[in-house]
């Protein structure tokens, strides 16, 4: 049940792009055909696949506070938490590499089609994300991670074919001059957004008393503005990241 | 206005003055070289189907706007006889002061925001703004401060059609994009038990400042009461038929499930909208309707959970309540953003009413939960496309390989080419 709440919630509810839009450079650039985005929204899966266990465990026996315990009792107190970003990032540098070769000699097609956009993987904010979304919100065990890992790169993977099936149908549209490319991404990006709001708010809240309803609409609503406030700051977050990258 | 037509012809104004032209009198305008294909159904006939199988709602639903408002005053009437207790100048007026502001408004802000538009492209003013100007207002709930409409108008009908290339190049429907702005930028004024019934918001306002010497009415909806495990209070309330004929509070327009039956079977006699996708969403409704009945027969979900009172509500009521079958009918169909594909149709079709009713009963925000699920297979609509064509060309890739050519016969005739089908 728990595996199968944290599937569902972290493809549809916690989506990485319409969520807390992350994952945004990649996701804008290489949308413009289905095919492609579809090689590089498999990389993404299994280049989280791989880093979000892999990172868990050196979270969790390097990283976390006492983790070095199993060295013996005088490393208890150390706590190398201040480590995680260059470790994570390293984790995911050798997967990308890992990643790269595997596709240029598996399927060169799609490895020239992917161009610089498959070693940048390695800075995708999704794929750091993912590892950080774990460290931060405590998963317990490697499979749970593994299974965070995989259904949260399927959210950004259907993000991205969802988009590009989009793109290629407006791609006849008479878009006001201005904002063709990616100003109207942007545009449609939002729109998806607002489709995908529809999962906002299921499975959770938990078990609280019916009685306590009158109040939760309006607690939820209250929630439903806050959330709205963090999704714009995630956006201008990663928009910022965009430009800076 | 002919004379204004020929005046403004090729100036800047000229789209604005064609529309009124065309909408006021048939142009006589003819092309005179070479072949033409003619078909009675162009765009404006279409929308007009429509928007005629919609009228019936629209009536309807100016009645209830009384009925249910004197109803949740003096009480249901005992027995409730139609011309005496429904079709009365009471509900008419009710209905006429309070839907009819929500029409002008829509359709003259967004005919507004068309013209401005048409003009600064320089194109004619297209027709797709008509069905949406009626859509839009029997998708609110009745009470909607008319600023509220207007200010989602315009950002619907810009955001959601106009910076796509006008009609027919949105991906989104542009009806469903103004509700789901109200939603989430209004959403006190849009959901809970206070906002179905007109006037239930001020009264409650009131007694909160301190008016003591009016009563409170509540209006809330079947999906309301069920969400909140309150299956009991809405079965004495409302009746199955009531459902059905639609004299339950809810958004403007949505509760007149026959009207809605009605609407739709012309819409598919006329060949507007898809069968297909209106079958096929009911289908899916109903399984995932069957579902959520079968997990509460096995008894995995207890009477306290929260889910247990939309659950166990029978299967198929969930069409005849909330928005459900006025979304299939007028909505889902929308050829624009729907699928295209036959086969994509049959899918996205599905999933819509599979997802309405998952939504509605898992998702305690929105106890109403159509428009969402609408919009989201609008946002995957292409991607279904796109791999039905992509299954396509593989079948027939297939089949061309497999294709035999027979030798010329005795007789000298070619065989025909022989396909297998795969």
């Amino acid at each position: 049940m728990e595996h199968i709440e944290l599937f569902f919630k972290s493809i549809f509810i916690d989506n990485m792009v319409f969520a807390v839009f992350l994952g945004m450079c990649s996701y804008l650039a290489v949308s413009k055909k289905v095919a492609t985005a579809v090689g590089l929204g498999a990389a993404v899966i299994f280049v989280l696949a791989v880093t979000v266990p892999l990172n868990w465990l050196l979270d969790k026996y390097l990283l976390q506070d006492g983790a070095l315990v199993w060295l013996g009792e005088e490393y208890a107190d150390y706590n190398l938490g201040f480590l995680s970003f260059i470790l994570f990032i390293a984790t995911i540098a050798t997967m990308v590499q890992l990643v790269e070769i595997v596709v240029e000699k598996f399927s060169p097609s799609l490895y020239n089609s992917l161009g610089i956009f498959l070693p940048l993987i390695a800075v995708n904010c999704a794929i750091l994300g993912g590892s950080l979304f774990m460290q931060a919100r405590e998963i317990e065990t490697l499979g749970l991670a593994l299974n965070y890992g995989v259904s949260s790169g399927i959210g950004w993977f259907l993000a991205i074919l969802a988009i590009a099936a989009i793109r290629e149908k407006i791609r006849y549209s008479n878009v006001p001059a201005p904002l063709r490319g990616l100003g109207i991404t942007f545009i449609i990006t939002g729109l998806m957004g607002i489709g995908f709001q529809s999962f906002g708010g299921m499975l959770t809240g938990g078990d609280e008393a019916p009685a306590e309803v009158e109040d939760t609409t309006v607690q939820t609503i209250e929630e439903e503005k806050k959330e709205d406030l963090k999704e714009i700051d995630g956006k201008e977050v990663s928009y910022n990241d965009a430009i800076n990258k | 206005m002919h004379d204004l037509k020929m005046k403004y012809k090729g100036k800047k104004m000229a789209p604005a003055i064609n529309a009124f032209h065309t909408f006021l009198y048939t142009p006589d305008e003819t092309t005179h070289s070479g072949s033409h294909v003619r078909g009675a159904d162009d765009l404006k006939r279409t929308m007009n189907t429509v928007i005629m199988a919609l009228v019936p709602v629209l009536l309807f639903s100016v009645f209830n706007a009384g009925y249910q408002h004197y109803s949740a005053i003096n009480g249901f009437p005992e027995n409730f006889s139609l011309l005496e207790h429904f079709i009365t100048w009471d509900n008419a007026w009710i209905g006429i002061i309070k839907i009819l502001p929500l029409l002008a408004v829509s359709y003259g802000v967004g005919l507004l925001v068309e013209f401005i538009f048409a003009v600064i492209k320089g194109h004619e003013v297209e027709e797709g703004y008509l069905v949406t100007g009626i859509l839009v207002p029997l998708i609110v709930p009745i009470d909607t401060p008319l600023w509220m409409l207007a200010v989602a108008v315009v950002f619907g009908v810009v955001i959601g059609k106009e910076v796509f290339g006008g009609t027919g190049m949105n991906i989104l429907n542009p009806a469903l994009t103004i509700r789901a702005f109200l939603f989430f930028a209004y959403p006190t004024w849009m959901s809970g038990d206070k906002v179905w019934v007109h006037e239930a918001r001020e009264r409650s306002e009131a007694i909160l400042a301190g008016a003591s010497n009016i009563d409170a009415i509540s209006g809330e909806t079947v999906l309301g009461y069920l969400a909140q495990n309150n299956g009991a209070a809405m079965e004495a309330k409302y009746s199955v038929m009531d459902m059905f004929y639609g004299f339950i509070p809810g958004s403007v327009g949505e509760t007149p499930t026959l009207l809605i039956l009605l609407g739709g079977l012309f819409l598919i006699f006329s060949k507007i909208a898809s069968w297909r996708i209106m079958l096929s969403a009911v289908l899916g409704s109903l399984v995932m309707g069957l579902i959520f009945n079968g997990v509460v027969d096995q008894g995995w979900i207890t009477e306290t959970s929260k889910f247990h009172g939309l659950m166990s509500f029978e299967y198929w009521q969930h069409l005849i309540v909330g928005g459900l079958a006025f979304g299939i009918v007028y909505m889902a169909t929308d050829p624009v953003t729907g699928a295209q594909t036959n086969r994509g149709k049959w899918i996205y079709g599905f999933f819509i009413g599979f997802l309405s009713v998952m939504i509605r009963v898992f998702n305690p925000a929105y106890p109403e939960g159509v428009f969402l699920a609408i919009l989201l297979m609008n946002v995957f609509a292409p991607t279904i496309d796109h791999y039905v064509i992509r299954g396509n060309v593989k079948r027939r890739m297939k089949r061309l390989q497999n294709a035999v050519i027979h030798p010329k016969d005795s007789d000298g005739k070619a065989a025909e080419l022989q396909a297998e089908t795969v």
